[in-house]
């Protein structure tokens, strides 16, 4: 798995795609209107392997070492769901950027399903 | 790309097709001699023999097996693809499964009582979304009335939940009236089957 590295005096620091996903699948469960993270037959699968956030996010960095990320997401029954895609994409935006400095490209953010709280 | 897929597909199985009706008007005619068994026989032992030819025809298994497989990936990607509402926002793209949206509309079958079962089908066109729901109803149910209703109540929630402005079509199917008798039978049988456990008011001291 490709890492995001970054150089400093001492030496470099790589950061993890899986941290990436950690930190975008958290900052998404912080939004009120999100149920979980996942919910495609794929993230059902890596989670019954025991794989959670690690492989349901999809990271991807490019050559000017901007970040893309698509989140597969199942929302509450009763949301406006495109008001909760933005606030999760604003709220791993910010979180990404506080936590890692990389520059994100793109937070692609595909539902789906409703379930009900 | 998807059509190559397609077409790949099909030539493999008209090819299987062909071979069998061949084999079929072979046996028909009592056409199988013992001279061509002889000669596939031949043609196998030479192929086991020759080194050359188990790898050649190791790695066509592997390439065929290869090429299926990315073939069907890749249709199975675009037909799962299509399956979506998608539209940009600052950040990104949003794509909502259709089957996100029948699971909303499912929702609905609970707001409206005279409503025992409802599965929707949705399908996203350039025109618009067309909702596709069948429904079975309770017998005091005013048609008419109701089916106006679920398609009002149907058409506000996407419009609130997804926030789209695009056209909904909504198509009510009614499949099926439930009466009361048949439905006081049916919860009859439900209680005769349940099970009745042996000695189960005897307490034990």
């Amino acid at each position: 798995m490709q890492r995001e590295e970054s150089r400093t005096e001492l030496g470099t620091i790589r950061i993890h795609k899986n941290v990436i996903a950690s930190v975008a699948s958290l900052a998404a469960l912080e939004i009120d209107g999100v149920k979980r993270v996942g919910g495609n037959f794929r993230s059902g699968l890596m989670e019954l392997i025991g794989k959670k956030a690690l492989s349901i996010i999809h990271v991807e960095i490019n050559k000017n070492e901007e970040v893309k990320l698509e989140i597969p997401l199942v929302i509450k029954y009763g949301f406006n769901i495109p008001d909760i895609a933005s606030k999760v994409q604003e709220n791993v935006r910010n979180n990404l950027e506080k936590m890692t400095n990389l520059s994100i490209k793109d937070i692609n953010i595909n539902v789906q399903g409703i379930e009900k709280t | 790309m998807r059509t190559l897929g397609i077409l790949f597909y099909t030539a493999v199985l008209v090819l299987i097709g062909i071979l069998m009706f061949l084999f079929a008007v072979v046996f028909s005619f009592d056409r199988l001699q013992p001279q061509c068994i002889k000669y596939i026989n031949d043609l196998l032992f030479y192929m086991q023999s020759s080194m050359n030819y188990r790898v050649i025809l190791g790695l066509s298994g592997l390439l065929l097996i290869l090429i299926s497989f990315s073939f069907a990936q890749l249709i199975l990607s675009r037909f799962q693809r299509e399956k979506t509402i998608a539209f940009p926002t600052s950040s990104g793209e949003v794509t909502i499964a259709l089957s996100a949206v029948e699971d909303l509309i499912r929702r609905l079958a609970g707001i409206i009582p005279e409503i025992k079962e409802l599965r929707p089908d949705v399908i996203a066109t350039k025109k618009g979304i067309i909702v596709d729901i069948r429904v079975v109803l309770k017998a005091e149910a005013n048609i008419p009335e109701l089916t106006s209703r679920l398609q009002e109540i149907t058409r506000s929630k996407i419009q609130e939940v997804l926030g789209i402005e695009e056209q909904i079509i909504i198509k009510i199917h009614v499949a099926k009236i439930i009466s009361l008798e048949e439905r006081d039978r049916k919860r009859k049988e439900t209680e005769k089957e349940e099970p009745t456990i042996p000695f189960s008011g005897y307490g034990r001291a």
